[in-house]
């Protein structure tokens, strides 16, 4: 075992083990470390969209929100190019399927909200096709007789998140990057150039020497950068998903809503995934606040609204038997977009977290492993932009 | 009629039901699991790999005897059959490779 | 039943629930109402559950609600929701306390065409032939390692159907070593080993081979069972019921945050509880096999100190000290003979016997060891294993598979098996209609003191 490595990932999440295949396939040596298992936390757990259309919860809260997203709508439609082929690039089955993405709409008020998005769209450049509800369920002969609308997008579908992470760890491995798992960071110390970092495994501490430094640990990621001295405004958030059991292939589209949370596609292996920003609890640790490592409690309401939701868009839903329910931690920002990006007060320290990972994961691993390898670094930091770190540089003014 | 006790026992009403096209007769307080485990196959539905499955727990804990139920009214319903009686008119069918 | 009877009768509304359509869960598994037949379960060995069954079936204060699966337990200010499945719809019951006494299942022991149609677990022969009085095959071969087999074995040959084969993984001696290490307590439950004694000749007199040292090495057919195979012997059967032992059901009390244990040595998750049945949710009492395998008898006296332990809570039965005493007296030698019993029926050894790569470990994804085994290359962790395999993603929601898993797990990391934890327990401990689940009819308790049972 090394005692220098170019660059310590922390955390084995898609993004963590995405970026350090990135940079070990350009010739860095990588060490990855996990505190718990690989894939535990939102990368695992989600339920594998790849949604490129603007996110209900971006039109939620009117215009200024809505703007962000068509920014986003940029990073979109790189990682559409992306999810193409991965499945080569990693040469592994990562069930990847894209037969499209229906937002719906019912009430008029909804349409209107459909017709809105589609045209912000279309301006940012991605192909999303309004459809009325006879077109809809034409291609979707699942759907309601209430859908009265559709936002589709050709290129939307879903892959398996249980697959993805583990895929890129491997891939990452035969380039030579080192993972161990069980293994916490208990400080990070900047010593120009370059930082030490110390491990803990096993009661054992260790420290190594990295000359570069990726925050990738989902809602844990706030506390690691305390270890650097550093504020992140990424805050844990707790959904709850169900599956049902494995029914014959009915939906092969991803489907949501434009009015209401919903989140629905069939897995490869049959299940219905229901989903859609419903939220379960977050559970307190021993120090009063959010633990995102402890199983967030279920919410009845939420299990249930879900249900409902799905079943009137999908009314064959009624008759599946539901098979489980679990939840989740995933992060949001304050501003709901991530965090991807260099922290400028500490050149060599890299973060990426804050939700939206799964989709845009690998588009955010390959332009930020171009950052870290300083590898066509001024076309990163404008994709980036967006994202990036800096606009939340006053909250470390006083960092010392 | 295959394995039915009959020594010291009278059982309920004979009534019809209907497994996987075929008309079968069965009696009032037996179980779907109990119709079919008294056939020469006790197959309850198909694997992801094709292969014929069958009761294994018979109390409902194992889920190996999932069947599709439709009954006079209501929807069709996924029910284990070792937990679910028999009634009159009875549609049933195992299942295939998936769930349903 | 015992607990629901003691506690009703000091005037607690209680709401009973059970998966069977007739109260008496796994022990007494009643025939259809439809169903006459004479001498039922005749014979002291049922005297006393059967009076506690009367007892409980003309008790007015109980609310019965069989046939209904109760799909999780939650607490939501104060006080417990519990969701009831039934054929038709979904009942939501809210309550102030609850009793979990969920019993065990079977063991299930993969093994090389463990899967095949006509393999069963011995538990599930009998309750076809109690309940159902049905034999559920032409030719049984029994194996395992607990006596239980003999029992179901020789009800099977009395009903007139065809036994081949017992045979006990175990040998002989290692069979009759518990009982000569602990002559005292063999003698005091005589009247078990009697009904064990009994069987035993029943099949004497109908030829029936009971072998031991003979562990089943494989279950072989086309599309079901057609022989089972001992190493190099070949017996024919069209049924294999397999007998190894059981496992607590816990699901409920994990589902509603109570503390547990691996439990030996069949495994399975086993609630933890203090001496009034009580466990570290408040609220919530467990009786029965949830605390721990033990026997029927033991699961009464259980149930009545809940009981005891509710009504106290309530405020409701200053007497109880004394009977609550005797109780934990009777369960102290109770335990002698289920600690015996458990090393009599000890499966460990079956369980860390290798299987072929291509044997199903997990049943309703059919995931196989070969499977598990490059998992178990990359991670030790059972839930990291469940992400890579889909093993325990199935519709039993890994009842069949975590007990194997975690034995594997155990024995590469050379940890005590459960103390990486497991799956964890999550709504609905039962696959439900979701058209049921969106719109159920409400229970709810309207008096201040209620208290419901769940069975």
């Amino acid at each position: 075992m090394s005692l220098r490595y170019d660059l310590v990932v922390i955390g084995a999440g898609l993004i963590g083990a995405a970026t350090a295949w990135r940079c070990a396939r350009a010739g860095a040596s990588v060490l990855i470390v996990e505190a718990g298992h690989a894939n535990a936390g939102a990368s695992g757990q989600n339920a594998g969209s790849l949604h490129f259309q603007i996110e209900r919860r971006f039109l939620e809260n009117g215009d200024r929100l809505a703007e962000e997203a068509a920014r986003i709508v940029t990073l979109s439609r790189m990682a559409i190019d992306d999810w193409a082929s991965l499945e080569d690039d990693l040469a592994a089955d990562l069930h990847v399927r894209r037969d499209g993405g229906l937002m719906v709409a019912e009430t008029p008020d909804e349409i209107a909200l459909l017709e809105a998005k589609v045209k912000r769209e279309g301006a940012a450049g991605l192909g999303t096709i309004l459809l009325d509800g006879d077109a809809a369920r034409h291609i979707a002969p699942y759907l309601a007789g209430s859908v009265a609308a559709a936002g589709f997008l050709r290129e939307e579908g879903h892959a398996d998140p249980r697959a993805v992470t583990p895929a890129f760890l491997r891939s990452a491995s035969l380039q030579g990057a080192e993972l161990r798992t069980a293994t916490r960071v208990t400080d990070i110390q900047a010593v120009r150039p370059g930082f030490d970092v110390e491990l803990r495994h096993d009661e054992r501490a260790q420290t190594v020497r990295a000359g570069r430094v990726l925050i990738a640990a989902g809602a844990w990621s706030p506390r690691v950068a305390t270890l650097a001295n550093i504020h992140l405004p990424i805050f844990p958030v707790a959904l709850q998903m169900n599956a049902t059991e494995r029914v014959r292939p009915l939906v092969p589209h991803l489907v949501q809503h434009v009015g209401r949370r919903l989140s629905m596609k069939q897995s490869h292996a049959g299940n219905i995934l229901i989903g859609g920003g419903w939220p379960a609890k977050l559970r307190r640790g021993a120090d009063g606040g959010f633990d995102p490592g402890l199983r967030p409690e279920p919410i009845e309401a939420s299990r249930v609204g879900n249900l409902q939701v799905a079943t009137m868009v999908v009314p064959a839903v009624a008759e599946m038997n539901l098979l489980r329910c679990w939840t989740g931690v995933t992060a949001i920002t304050a501003d709901q977009l991530p965090i991807v990006g260099e922290i400028p007060r500490l050149p060599g320290l890299f973060v990426a977290a804050g939700g939206s990972a799964f989709t845009l994961g690998p588009s955010f691993a390959r332009l930020i492993a171009r950052q870290i390898m300083d590898q066509d670094r001024a076309e990163a930091d404008d994709a980036l932009a967006v994202v990036a770190p800096a606009r939340f540089e006053h909250l470390n003014g006083f960092m010392g | 009629m295959n394995g039915r006790i009959t020594h010291h026992v009278t059982r309920g009403a004979k009534l019809s039901i209907t497994l996987d096209g075929r008309t079968l007769d069965a009696f009032e307080g037996e179980t779907i699991a109990t119709v079919i485990m008294a056939l020469s196959s006790p197959a309850f539905r198909q694997d992801s790999r094709g292969d014929p499955r069958g009761l294994f727990c018979n109390m409902g804990t194992c889920s190996e005897c999932f069947v599709s139920v439709r009954r006079i009214s209501g929807p069709v319903r996924r029910l284990r059959a070792c937990l679910t009686p028999v009634s009159d008119g009875m549609v049933i069918e195992t299942t295939g490779g998936y769930d349903v | 039943m015992a607990a629901a009877t003691i506690v009703a009768r000091q005037g607690l509304r209680v709401i009973v629930m059970d998966e069977q359509q007739r109260p008496g869960g796994q022990i007494l598994r009643q025939p259809p109402r439809a169903f006459g037949v004479r001498g039922w379960l005749d014979g002291r060995t049922y005297r006393g559950v059967k009076a506690t069954l009367a007892a409980f079936e003309t008790e007015p204060e109980i609310r019965w609600c069989g046939g209904r699966s109760a799909l999780g337990l939650a607490r939501e200010e104060g006080t417990f929701v519990v969701h009831a499945a039934g054929m038709d719809d979904v009942l939501r019951i809210t309550a102030d306390r609850v009793l979990v006494a969920t019993g065990c299942y079977d063991l299930p022991v993969p093994l090389a065409g463990w899967t095949l149609p006509g393999v069963l677990a011995a538990g599930g022969v009998q309750a076809f032939i109690k309940s159902q009085q049905f034999v559920p095959g032409e030719r049984f071969v029994f194996a395992g390692t607990h006596p239980l087999m003999l029992v179901i074995a020789a009800q099977i040959v009395t009903a007139g159907g065809e036994v081949a084969l017992v045979a006990f993984d175990q040998s002989r001696t290692r069979a009759a070593a518990p009982l000569l290490a602990k002559p005292w307590t063999t003698l005091r439950n005589i009247e078990i080993f009697a009904s064990a004694a009994a069987a035993l000749m029943t099949l004497r007199r109908h030829r029936v081979p009971v072998r031991y040292g003979m562990p089943l090495t494989a279950i072989t057919g086309e599309h079901q069972v057609s022989a089972a195979r001992f190493d190099a012997m070949r017996v024919e059967c069209d049924r294999v019921a397999m007998c190894y032992g059981f496992v607590p059901q816990s699901d409920l009390p994990r589902m509603a945050g109570a503390s547990t244990i691996w439990a030996s040595p069949a495994g399975g998750w086993r609630t933890l509880h203090n001496e009034w049945m009580a466990t570290d949710v408040e609220g919530l009492w467990i009786a029965g096999e949830t605390a721990g395998v033990a026997g029927a008898a033991a699961a009464i006296e259980e149930g009545r100190l809940a009981a005891f332990a509710i009504l106290r809570s309530a405020g409701k039965a200053p007497d109880t000290d004394l009977p609550a005493k005797q109780a934990r007296r009777r369960l102290a030698r109770l335990q002698g003979f289920t600690n015996l019993l458990a090393d009599v029926a000890d499966p460990g050894a079956v369980l860390t016997r290798a299987v072929p790569e291509d044997t199903i470990l997990c049943r309703c994804e059919d995931v196989s060891f070969g499977s598990v085994s490059a998992a178990l290359d990359e991670t030790l962790a059972p839930n990291a294993v469940k992400l890579l395999t889909r093993c325990g993603m199935g519709l039993c929601q890994g009842r069949s598979c975590e007990p194997a898993l975690l034995r594997l797990i155990a024995s590469r990391s050379g940890d005590k098996i459960g103390s990486a934890g497991g799956f964890a327990a999550r709504f609905p401990a039962r696959p439900v209609q979701i058209g049921d689940l969106i719109q159920p009819a409400s229970v709810a308790a309207t008096a201040t003191i209620s208290s419901e049972a769940i069975d």
